[in-house]
C-alpha cells in the first residue's frame, strides 16, 4: 500500500512539474539573456503553407546575421526565435502569445494568409506588441501594432487589373474570379467588383467562385472557366486568388486541358516563383502576377541579395532552393532591417519608441526601389511589378511603377 | 478555333496585309519593319508582325527566311533595340537585325522590346505561317497548319490562298482550305460566307458557335442566315453530347481515384477488420517511390525517363507493401482482436510516416516529369477534352481491379484470403496458416495503396501530407460498398464519384462533397452492411 | 465482473480521490495566485493561468469521451464536433454582444459585404440565451445522430468511422463562408465577455478558474452517476449489449442519455476553451483532432474517469511544453507514446502500476475493455 501510494504520488508530482516547468524555465531564461535581443517568427514549416512560408524563417535569420555582422542593434546581438504554427490559424495566435509573453521578443515577423494575421492581431493589440507582416493583402486594416510591409490592393491588384483592361494587356472585359474561401480573396473580389461597376462593366461580365483552402481538384472548375471564356462579350481573364498548394494544382489542370495564356490569361495574385517549382511552365508562358518584388528585377542590389541568399542556403543546409527568391522573402528581409534601423534611431526596443521612430525611415530594397515609411500610418511604400511567367518558372518584368505609390489602407471600392 | 471577335488590331493588320498582298515582295523594306517592331508602340508592332507573316508570300524566298528569323528572335527575346540599332543575339555574338551582318555593338547595352500577350500570340501565329512557307518536310508544314488553325492572329485569306497555291501535300491542303474558307465570314460573296459558316461548324466548339452567332447578327442574306442557324443547331447538339461525356468522364476519373485509394483498404478491412488510418500514408509512400524511381532513371538511364511511371509500378507496389509488412509485423499483429486499438495505432504510424518524410525529404511539392502519355489531352466531341493523366488513372484502376479479382478468385493465395475472411476459425482448422495469410494480405493491401500513389502522382500534389485527404473518402467507399467486397467498393466508388461530379457544377465542390457524405451516412443507417456484404460478416 | 470489483476495490477510488484533491487545490490556488498574489514569487502569470485553463478544458473533453467510451463502449472519433459546437456558440455570443452593445462590427460582415447578420445569429447577444444554446444545440445534434445510429444497431468500428465522417462534413460546411460562421477565418476579435475585457488579467484568471471548477464539478458528478444504477447499466451495455437486450432491458435510452450528456459536456468544454484562445476556426472540426481526443483517453486509461483526466493533462502539457522548445519532435514523441501505450499498456497508464508492482499477475487480457 505504501509503495503504491508513493508511486502514485510520484506520478502526480511528475505531471505537476511537467506543467510547471515552462514557468520555471522562463524565469531562469529571463535571468540569463541580457546580451541578446530576440525577434520572433510565425511562419509555418508544415501544412499547406509550408512550401512558401518556410523560407521566410531562413531569410529572417539571414537578415539577422547581416545585422549582427555589423555589430548588432544597440550593442546587442539579434536572435531569431522560430516556431511552427503548422498552417493552423489558431496556433499562430497561441504561438504569438508564447513569443510575446514567454520569450519576450522585441518584435514578431509573421503570417502569410490574412486569416493567420487576423488571428494574431488581437494578441499583438492586447500586448501592445509589433507584428511585421510581409505579404500583400486586402487592406481594410490599419492597426498601430502591425507594420504592413507589403502592398494593399491599391498598389497591387488594381494596377494589374488596369493593365489587363488596357489595350496592351488585351482589353479584358470579362472576369472569372476564382479564390480560396477566406477573407483576402473575398475582400479583393469585393473591391474589384466595385471598381468594375465604376468602369461601367455589367455584372453579367463577371463570375465569382470559391474553393476551400487547400482544394486540389480543379477539373470541373476549369471546364466552367472554358465555358465562360467561350461566351461572347470580350476578352476573358481569370483573377486567381487561390493560395498555397492550390496554385500549382490549378495550373496543372490548365495545362492538361490545353488552355494557353493567349486564350485565357490568368492573373495569379498570390502566385510566386516557388509555386511553379514542380511544373513545366512552357505551356504556361504569359500568365501574370503582381508583386512588389520579382526575382528578375534588375540592379546590383538584387544581384547581391540573390547571391547572399544562395550562399546562405549552401552554408546552412537550408531545405529550399538557393536559386529562387520570392517577394515575401524580400519583404521579411526589409522588415528586419527596418526594425533594426528604427530601434537604433529610437535608442530603445520599446514598441512605442520603435513605432514612432519608423516614420521617415528609408531602406534600399533589393527590388531596386527605396522603400520608406511615413508618420501617417504603419504602411511601407514600395514599388509595383507586373510579371509574366516564362519557361523557366520565373517571371519576366512586363511593367514596373516609376516610383513607390502611396498605399491606400481603406479602399474606396468596398461597399458597406 | 476561330477568332472570338473582329477587333481593331486585327482589322488593322488585315488592311495592311491586303495592301501588302498586292506586292510581290515585302511591303516595306526590312529596316522600316525592324524600326516598327522596336518602336514599343503596340499598333506598330502588330502591323510589323503582320508584314513579317506576309513575307511568306514573297517571291524572294530569302524574305521569308529573314522574316522567320526576326519573328523567332522577337519571341525568344533575342532581338534587342536601342539608339537606332537593332541586333539579334546569337551564340557567336550579335548580328544586325536588318542585314544579318555581324555587329560589334555590345548587345548588353540594348533591351528587348516588351512583348505582351497579344503580341506574343500574333508572333506565334506569324512564326507558324512562315513555317508553312519555308519547311521542306510535309509533316512540319502540317503541324504548322494545325497551329495556325488554333492561332489565327496573323492569318488572312490572301496568305492562305498563296500557301494553298504552293502546297502539294494533300493533308496540308485540306487543313488550309478549311481554314481559308472559315476566314471568309466577312467575304462579300454570300456563297463564300455560307462555305465559311459550314467550314467553321465542322469543329463543334462553343467558341465557333459564338463566332457564327456574332457574324449572323449583322447578316442580311437569307441563305446565309439559314446556313448559320443550321450550323448553330448542329454545334449545339455536339456540345450537348460533349457535356454529357465530360460529366461521365469526370465522374469516372474521380471514381477511379477513390477506388484506387480504397482498394487496399477494402482487402485489409474486409479480411482482418483492421482499420488502417495509415492508408493515406501508404499512398504517399507509393508516390514518393515513383519519384525516387524518376530521379534514379534521370541520373542512370536518362533515355528512359519518359517511362519512369511504368517502371515504377512494381517499385511503388513493393515499397508500400514493405512498409505495410513492417507495420503488420511490429505493431498490428499484437492488436488483432482489438480493432479500436489498431485504429489508434495506425493513426500513430501515419503521424510517424508523415513526419519522417517531412523531416528527411522536406515538405515541398515534388517535381514530376510529365511524360507524353500523361500530359495534354484528346479533344473529342464538342468542348469535351479527355485529359491523359486522368485516363492513366482510370486505366490503372481498371487493371488493378481486374488483377486483384483474378488473384482472389483464381489463386491459392486468394482462396486463403477469402476463406479467412469468411470464417477465420474454420479456415485455421482446415489447415490454412492464418497468421501468414494476414501478413501477406496486409502487404497486398498496402502495395495496392502504393500503386494508387503512383497513379495519382500526375493528378495531385505530392507532399508528405497528401494522404490525409483520402482517408475519409476511402472509408466511405469501403463502408458503403460492403466490407470485404471488391465489386461493392468499385460500385460505391463509381456512385460516389458520379454523384459528386453531377452536383459540383450546381452547388460547388464543397456542397457536393457534403451531400455525398451525408448520403452515405444515411445509407449506412438504413443498410449497415453496405451494398454487397459477403456472407459471414456481422 | 471481476475486473470491475478489482478496479473499484483497489485502484479507482484512490486515484479518483487524488484527482479530486488536486482539482480542489487548483480551484483555490489559481484565483489566489493569479489574482491577489500575482506579483509574488509564486504568482501565476496570465500566460500560465491561460495554459492551465486550456488544459482543464481538454481534460473535461476527455472526460466526456471517456464517459461514453470507457463506460459505455461507444467509441466516438468525432467528439471535436461537440467541442467546436460549444466553441462556436460562445463565439457567436461574444461577437454579437460586441456588435450590439459595443458597436464593434464582426470581420465576417465586412469581408462578406453583409449589412446585417444572418438569421441564426438572432438573440445571441444575451448570455443566458447563449448558455441555453450551448446545452440545447449539441444535445440535439447528439440526440439526432445517436438515436438514428443506435436504433440501427450501428456500433463499434462503423460508428467510429461515421463520427469521423460527420465531423469532416461539419468541417467542410464551416469552411464555407456562406454558412455565416466566418468560414476559414473563423471568428476572432472578441472584445468582452459578460462585460469584462477579454484580454484582461482578471478575465484570463477567471476563465482558468472557471475551467478548473467545471472540470471538478463534472468529475464528481460523473463519478457519482457512474456509481449509480444507471452507471452499472451503462457498463453492462458495454460489456455485453446483446445479453442485456435478451434480459429485457431497453438499451437504446441509457446509451442515448449517456451520449447526449457526453456531447453537452464536450460543448461546455469548448465554450470555456474558445474565450481563452481568442479564436475559433473550423480546424477544430478536423478528423485528426478528434482522434487526438481518443488518444488522450486511451493513454490515461479508459477504464477510469481519472485516467482520462490525467491522460489529457499529461499530453496537453507535454504538447505545450515541447512545441515551444522542439516543435519538430512533438509528432514523433506523440506517435511513439501512442504506439507504446497501445501495444504494451492496453489500459493506458492505469496499467503501469499493476505491471510494475504485481509481477506474475498479468492483467493483460483481463480487465481490458474493447
Amino acid at each position: 500500500m505504501k509503495r503504491r501510494n508513493f508511486v502514485k504520488g510520484l506520478l502526480t508530482a511528475g505531471a505537476g512539474s511537467v506543467i510547471a516547468s515552462p514557468w520555471v524555465a522562463r524565469k531562469a531564461v529571463a535571468a540569463s539573456n541580457s546580451g541578446t535581443v530576440k525577434l520572433g517568427c510565425l511562419f509555418s514549416s508544415s501544412g499547406t503553407m509550408a512550401n512558401i512560408e518556410g523560407r521566410l524563417n531562413y531569410v529572417a535569420q539571414m537578415a539577422a546575421e547581416e545585422i549582427n555582422a555589423k555589430g548588432g542593434v544597440l550593442g546587442k546581438t539579434v536572435e531569431v526565435v522560430t516556431t511552427d504554427p503548422g498552417s493552423d490559424w489558431p496556433l499562430y495566435a497561441q504561438l504569438g502569445r508564447q513569443l510575446i509573453q514567454q520569450e519576450e521578443v522585441a518584435a514578431t515577423f509573421g503570417c502569410w494568409t490574412s486569416v493567420s494575421r487576423k488571428s494574431v492581431l488581437p494578441v499583438v493589440e492586447q500586448n501592445d506588441a509589433l507584428l511585421y507582416y510581409p505579404l500583400h493583402f486586402e487592406g481594410e486594416e490599419n492597426s498601430k501594432n502591425v507594420v504592413y510591409l507589403n502592398s494593399p490592393p491599391s498598389s497591387s491588384v488594381l494596377p494589374a487589373v488596369e493593365y489587363l483592361m488596357g489595350d496592351e494587356g488585351g482589353s479584358a472585359r470579362r472576369f472569372f474570379m476564382l479564390g480560396s474561401d477566406y477573407v483576402w480573396p473575398r475582400t479583393i473580389n469585393q473591391q474589384l467588383k466595385g471598381y468594375w461597376a465604376e468602369q461601367g462593366i455589367e455584372p453579367e461580365a463577371w463570375r465569382e467562385e470559391y474553393v476551400p483552402v487547400g482544394h486540389s481538384n480543379f477539373q470541373t472548375l476549369i471546364n466552367e472557366i472554358r465555358e465562360f471564356a467561350n461566351q461572347p462579350g470580350g476578352q476573358p481573364i481569370v483573377v486567381l486568388t487561390v493560395v498555397g498548394n492550390s496554385i500549382p494544382d490549378f495550373f496543372r489542370e490548365f495545362i492538361n486541358q490545353g488552355i494557353s495564356a493567349f486564350d485565357i490569361p490568368v492573373l495569379g495574385l498570390d502566385a510566386v516563383e516557388a509555386d511553379f517549382e514542380g511544373l513545366d511552365t512552357a505551356p504556361l508562358v504569359g500568365h501574370l502576377n503582381c508583386w512588389a518584388y520579382l526575382q528578375n528585377a534588375a540592379g546590383p542590389r538584387n544581384e547581391e541579395f540573390l547571391s547572399n541568399w544562395s550562399n546562405y542556403v549552401a552554408a546552412n543546409d537550408v531545405p529550399f532552393s538557393p536559386n529562387v527568391a520570392i517577394d515575401p522573402m524580400v519583404s521579411t528581409y526589409d522588415g528586419v532591417h527596418l526594425w533594426a534601423m528604427a530601434a537604433e534611431k529610437a535608442g530603445s526596443f520599446g514598441v512605442p519608441d520603435v513605432r514612432d521612430a519608423s516614420a521617415g525611415l528609408t531602406f534600399a530594397c533589393p527590388s531596386g526601389y527605396d522603400i520608406s515609411m511615413t508618420s501617417e500610418n504603419t504602411y511601407v511604400k514600395r514599388g509595383v511589378f507586373i510579371g509574366s511567367l516564362n519557361e523557366n518558372q520565373g517571371f519576366d518584368i512586363l511593367w514596373q511603377s516609376p516610383d513607390t505609390p502611396e498605399p491606400v489602407p481603406f479602399s474606396p471600392y468596398m461597399n458597406s | 478555333m476561330a477568332r472570338r471577335r473582329v477587333d481593331f488590331g486585327h482589322l488593322l493588320v488585315s488592311f495592311i496585309l491586303l495592301c501588302a498582298a498586292s506586292l510581290p515582295a515585302l511591303a516595306q523594306d526590312r529596316g522600316t519593319i525592324i524600326a516598327e517592331i522596336c518602336s514599343g508602340d503596340f499598333g506598330a508592332q502588330q502591323s510589323a508582325l503582320g508584314q513579317l507573316a506576309a513575307a511568306g508570300m514573297s517571291e524572294d524566298s530569302s524574305d521569308a527566311t529573314w522574316a522567320r528569323r526576326i519573328v523567332e528572335a522577337f519571341e525568344g527575346r533575342e532581338l534587342r533595340c536601342g539608339n537606332g540599332v537593332a541586333l539579334i543575339t546569337t551564340e557567336d555574338g550579335a548580328v544586325q537585325a536588318a542585314s544579318m551582318e555581324p555587329s560589334d555593338v555590345d548587345a548588353e547595352t540594348l533591351a528587348p522590346p516588351s512583348v505582351n500577350l497579344r503580341l506574343r500570340a500574333t508572333a506565334a501565329s506569324a512564326a507558324a505561317i512562315l513555317r508553312l512557307f519555308i519547311e521542306e518536310d510535309a509533316a512540319n508544314r502540317l503541324s504548322a497548319a494545325n497551329y495556325i488553325d488554333r492561332r489565327r492572329e496573323a492569318a488572312t485569306a490572301p496568305i492562305l490562298s498563296a500557301a494553298l497555291e504552293r502546297e502539294n501535300d494533300a493533308e496540308v491542303r485540306a487543313v488550309l482550305s478549311t481554314l481559308r474558307a472559315s476566314l471568309l465570314l466577312e467575304d462579300p460573296d454570300p456563297a463564300n460566307r455560307i462555305a465559311a459558316v459550314e467550314a467553321i461548324a465542322q469543329d463543334a466548339t462553343l467558341r465557333n458557335r459564338t463566332t457564327i452567332a456574332e457574324a449572323m447578327r449583322d447578316e442580311s442574306d437569307a441563305d446565309v442566315l439559314a446556313a448559320g442557324d443550321a450550323a448553330i443547331a448542329s454545334i449545339d447538339r455536339m456540345l450537348q453530347v460533349g457535356k454529357i461525356l465530360s460529366t461521365l468522364y469526370s465522374g469516372a476519373s474521380y471514381a477511379s481515384v477513390l477506388f484506387l485509394a480504397a482498394l487496399g483498404l477494402a482487402i485489409i478491412f474486409g479480411l482482418m477488420g483492421v482499420i488502417n488510418l495509415a492508408q493515406g500514408e501508404l499512398i504517399m509512400v507509393g508516390a514518393y517511390a515513383a519519384w525516387f524511381t524518376q530521379e534514379a532513371i534521370r541520373t542512370a538511364l536518362p533515355a528512359l525517363l519518359d517511362y519512369y511511371l511504368i517502371i515504377a509500378i512494381p517499385i511503388s507496389f513493393m515499397a508500400a507493401a514493405l512498409v505495410g509488412l513492417l507495420m503488420e509485423v511490429i505493431v498490428i499483429r499484437r492488436l488483432y482482436d482489438r480493432p479500436l486499438m489498431t485504429l489508434l495505432a495506425t493513426w500513430a504510424i501515419s503521424l510517424l510516416l508523415i513526419n519522417t518524410v517531412r523531416v528527411t525529404i522536406g515538405s515541398q511539392n515534388l517535381e514530376f516529369h510529365q511524360p507524353y502519355y500523361v500530359s495534354g489531352g484528346f479533344p473529342l466531341v464538342g468542348d469535351f477534352i479527355m485529359t491523359s493523366n486522368r485516363l492513366f488513372a482510370i486505366v490503372v484502376a481498371i487493371c488493378a481491379c481486374v488483377t486483384v479479382v483474378v488473384l482472389l478468385r483464381r489463386s491459392l493465395f486468394g482462396m486463403n484470403i477469402r476463406a479467412v475472411t469468411q470464417n477465420r476459425a474454420m479456415a485455421g482448422a482446415a489447415g490454412i496458416d492464418t497468421r501468414r495469410t494476414d501478413m501477406m494480405a496486409f502487404s497486398l493491401g498496402s502495395g495496392l495503396a502504393g500503386l494508387a500513389g503512383l497513379a495519382l502522382s500526375p493528378l495531385y500534389n505530392v507532399n508528405p501530407g497528401m494522404g490525409t485527404g483520402f482517408i475519409v473518402d476511402s472509408f466511405m467507399v469501403v463502408v458503403l460498398g460492403g466490407v470485404g467486397s471488391l465489386i461493392g467498393a468499385a460500385l460505391a466508388a463509381i456512385g460516389i464519384g458520379q454523384i459528386n461530379v453531377i452536383v459540383e457544377p450546381i452547388y460547388g465542390a464543397v456542397a457536393a462533397k457534403v451531400f455525398v457524405l451525408l448520403l452515405v451516412i444515411v445509407f449506412i443507417q438504413w443498410r449497415p452492411e453496405g451494398l454487397f456484404a459477403p456472407k459471414g460478416r456481422r | 465482473m471481476a475486473s470491475d470489483t478489482f478496479a473499484e476495490r483497489h485502484r479507482l477510488p484512490l486515484l479518483s480521490r487524488i484527482v479530486v484533491a488536486t482539482l480542489i487545490a487548483l480551484v483555490v490556488a489559481v484565483p489566489l495566485l493569479g489574482g491577489p498574489l500575482a506579483g509574488s514569487a509564486a504568482g501565476l502569470s496570465p500566460y500560465m493561468a491561460n495554459i492551465i485553463g486550456q488544459i482543464a478544458t481538454f481534460a473535461l473533453l476527455a472526460l466526456a469521451l471517456d464517459l461514453v467510451w470507457g463506460y459505455g463502449g461507444i467509441l466516438s472519433l468525432g467528439h471535436g464536433l461537440f467541442f467546436a459546437a460549444g466553441g462556436y456558440l460562445i463565439a457567436m455570443h461574444m461577437l454579437k454582444a460586441g456588435y450590439v452593445f459595443g458597436g464593434v462590427t464582426p470581420d465576417l460582415m465586412t469581408f462578406m459585404g453583409w449589412s446585417e447578420l444572418p438569421v441564426h445569429w438572432a438573440f445571441f447577444e444575451s448570455f443566458p440565451y447563449a448558455l441555453l444554446m450551448i446545452v440545447l444545440v449539441p444535445g440535439l445534434l447528439a440526440f439526432l445522430y445517436g438515436y438514428v445510429s443506435f436504433r440501427s444497431r450501428v456500433s463499434g468500428v462503423y460508428f467510429a468511422i461515421i463520427t469521423q465522417a460527420l465531423t469532416y462534413v461539419a468541417m467542410l460546411m464551416m469552411f464555407r463562408n456562406d454558412t455565416g460562421f466566418g468560414g476559414n477565418n473563423g471568428m476572432t476579435g472578441f472584445t468582452t465577455l459578460l462585460g469584462q475585457d477579454i484580454g484582461g488579467h482578471a478575465m484570463v484568471v477567471g476563465l482558468a478558474s472557471a475551467s478548473v471548477l467545471a472540470l471538478l464539478v463534472a468529475f464528481i458528478g460523473c463519478s457519482a452517476l457512474l456509481r449509480s444504477p444507471f452507471g452499472k447499466l451503462l457498463v453492462a451495455i458495454r460489456d455485453d449489449e446483446a445479453r442485456l437486450r435478451f434480459l429485457g432491458y431497453d438499451t437504446l435510452w441509457p446509451k442515448l442519455a449517456a451520449w447526449c450528456l457526453s456531447g453537452i459536456l464536450a460543448a461546455i468544454a469548448g465554450a470555456l476553451y474558445v474565450p481563452q484562445v481568442g479564436i475559433i476556426n473550423p480546424r477544430l472540426l478536423s478528423p485528426e483532432l478528434s482522434i487526438e481526443i481518443a488518444v488522450w483517453v486511451a493513454l490515461g486509461g479508459r477504464g477510469a474517469l481519472s485516467g482520462a483526466v490525467i491522460g489529457a493533462a499529461i499530453i496537453s502539457a507535454l504538447k505545450f511544453w515541447l512545441t515551444g522548445f522542439v516543435p519538430e519532435a512533438w509528432p514523433f514523441i506523440l506517435a511513439l507514446v501512442v504506439l507504446v501505450v497501445v501495444t504494451l499498456l492496453p489500459n493506458g497508464l492505469l496499467d503501469l502500476k499493476p505491471q510494475v508492482l504485481w509481477r506474475g499477475r498479468r492483467s493483460g487480457k483481463r480487465g481490458m475493455i474493447e
